[in-house]
């Protein structure tokens, strides 16, 4: 299982997305069904969500999740990232706009409590304009990945989702933009800070996430990770070891997580 | 060098300059200056197992700090959290309440907070007329940063050089332009709420080399400014400045290693 390491700059990240393999490996009905069993086999009383992140950190540890500035502007940023596809607009005035389309459907009660209009909508303005500063960054930083990934880059709507069947489990693969071209598709994932020892891990959990929550199970070609703040890149190929890896990550780390609530409750 | 008192001009239109005199965009200078850092790491023998992390700050620990109170980073981070709400144009209706109510949403270490809570009535005036003033004293030096120009605030770095056995860490406070213009573009700014002393040309040069090393590019100009008595000191990024820096390192990282 190779992992790839290149800098973050144009000439790198076309040659990675050049040589991807031609072909990818696809997860056909019995791996699911496989997948499905050994993560019901990890007994759990609610639904439990599982990502590349939680993967990276063994399933240990985690804070619960709660709304601040940082968590907010991924959703945001590319909520007006997207909308700035090809339209001069002002950064700033289109992620206001994202924001006031959020606080709309929370005090329209469309959004359930909790959520992210919710907890924008009882927010103070000057945390507001926190919220603003850190999304327009967040915007301004995948628009520049976008531009140095190439002109084939496509920013994603959203996130890869798949509820594993019968298993209480809902996977979530991160993902940014992808580069499709007739033969191969490449994804491509934004993170910041510095890659980790277990980056690897949670680039084939995303990897597999992103294969799972394909109609025909094809994984992508390759699997980019993107990190800007340290100027690095990483990817891993889309072949079946890394798929396997991927899925064996995930499973451990629910028998973590189940661990660690029992151990809470004895 | 230039170094000016309240001169007319913003800091947004300095940092921008004459578009039509930017050089090209330079992507050849980041590999070399890579390849003699390593060079440093591997002479120094610094391995990753045991990893040096560098920051400007201690590049210039031979000059004591002013204040190093929880004070004093209070005031520093307020002013830095200040410059973001200004540069995204949200109004501060109180320079010090403002910036105070946004910072303290991010955290969720309390230790400054419970600091500030806990100091008498005095020291908390003070600290508010402080930031106040600081606060002050940047707005009417900003000026406007256009949507354009890409601003990002509070873009923290951290580059690995041979294999993470030393590591680079660097916080900018605005950062505008791309790195995938056709010319120079990328300006960097740093806001003190300290006097500029001799020191900063060392910060001035680090953040430069930083910053190329991380985007392969090497930025137009860094730039760092005073709430403190409202200077300025702007540098245009040259491969005499990068090679500087790189000395400036080697000899601290040198010192480290006669040291250890």
């Amino acid at each position: 299982m190779k992992l790839t390491q290149r800098r973050f700059i144009n000439e790198d990240l076309a040659a990675l997305i050049e040589t991807a393999p031609a072909t990818a490996d696809a997860i056909d009905a019995e791996q699911r069904r496989s997948f499905s069993v050994r993560l019901r086999s990890v007994p759990t009383t609610q639904t439990r969500r599982i990502d590349a992140w939680l993967v990276e950190h063994a399933g240990h540890g985690v804070r619960p999740f709660s709304w601040r500035p940082s968590t907010a502007r991924r959703l945001i940023g590319t909520a007006a990232a997207q909308r700035l596809q090809g339209q001069p607009q002002r950064v700033t005035d289109v992620v206001r706009d994202v924001i006031d389309e959020y606080m709309v459907r929370a005090i329209s009660g469309q959004a359930r409590f909790g959520s992210l209009g919710h907890w924008l909508s009882g927010l103070a303005p000057a945390t507001l304009g926190l919220v603003v500063a850190e999304a327009t960054n967040w915007c301004h930083q995948l628009l520049e990945s976008q531009a140095i990934v190439g002109a084939g880059a496509t920013l994603c709507a959203a996130d890869t989702y798949y509820n594993v069947n019968a298993a209480q489990t809902t996977l979530r693969g991160r993902r940014d933009m992808t580069v499709v071209t007739p033969s191969q598709r490449v994804v491509v994932r934004v993170r910041h800070g510095v890659p980790g020892k277990s980056a690897g891990a949670g680039l084939r959990t995303d990897l597999v996430i992103d294969a799972l929550g394909h109609p025909d199970g094809i994984s992508a070609a390759r699997f980019i990770g993107v990190w800007p703040d340290a100027g690095l890149v990483l990817s891993v190929d889309g072949t079946m070891d890394n798929l396997r890896a991927g899925a064996r990550a995930i499973v451990r780390t629910a028998v973590v997580q189940r661990r660690e609530i029992l151990t809470a409750a004895a | 060098m230039t170094i000016s008192t309240a001169t007319p001009l913003s800091l947004a239109a300095r940092l921008r300059g004459t578009p039509a005199t930017r050089p090209a965009r330079d992507t050849v200078t980041a590999p070399g200056l890579r390849a003699q850092l390593e060079d440093v790491v591997a002479g120094c023998g610094l391995h990753p197992s045991t990893p040096l992390t560098l920051r400007s700050g201690l590049l210039r620990s031979s000059v004591v700090p002013l204040e190093s109170s929880p004070m004093a980073r209070l005031r520093g981070l307020l002013v830095t959290t200040a410059l973001s709400l200004l540069i995204h144009d949200q109004p501060l209706e109180d320079p010090f309440e403002d910036p105070m109510a946004a910072w303290c949403s991010t955290q969720g270490d309390t230790t400054l907070l419970t600091a500030f809570a806990a100091a008498d009535a005095d020291v908390q005036a003070r600290l508010q007329a402080d930031v106040r003033s600081h606060v002050s004293v940047l707005r009417d030096a900003l000026g406007a940063f256009p949507s354009s120009w890409r601003p990002q605030t509070a873009v923290r770095s951290q580059v690995l050089l041979s294999g993470g056995a030393l590591v680079l860490r660097d916080d900018i406070d605005l950062m505008v332009g791309s790195v995938t213009d056709r010319f120079a573009a990328l300006s960097l700014l740093d806001i003190t709420t300290a006097p500029l002393g001799d020191a900063v040309e060392h910060t001035l040069r680090y953040h430069a080399l930083v910053q190329t090393l991380r985007s392969g590019v090497v930025p137009l100009r860094v730039a760092i400014f005073s709430t403190a008595t409202a200077d300025c000191l702007i540098r245009e990024v040259d491969t005499e400045l990068l090679q500087r820096a790189v000395r400036d390192l080697a000899a601290f990282v040198g010192t480290l290693a006669v040291a250890a």
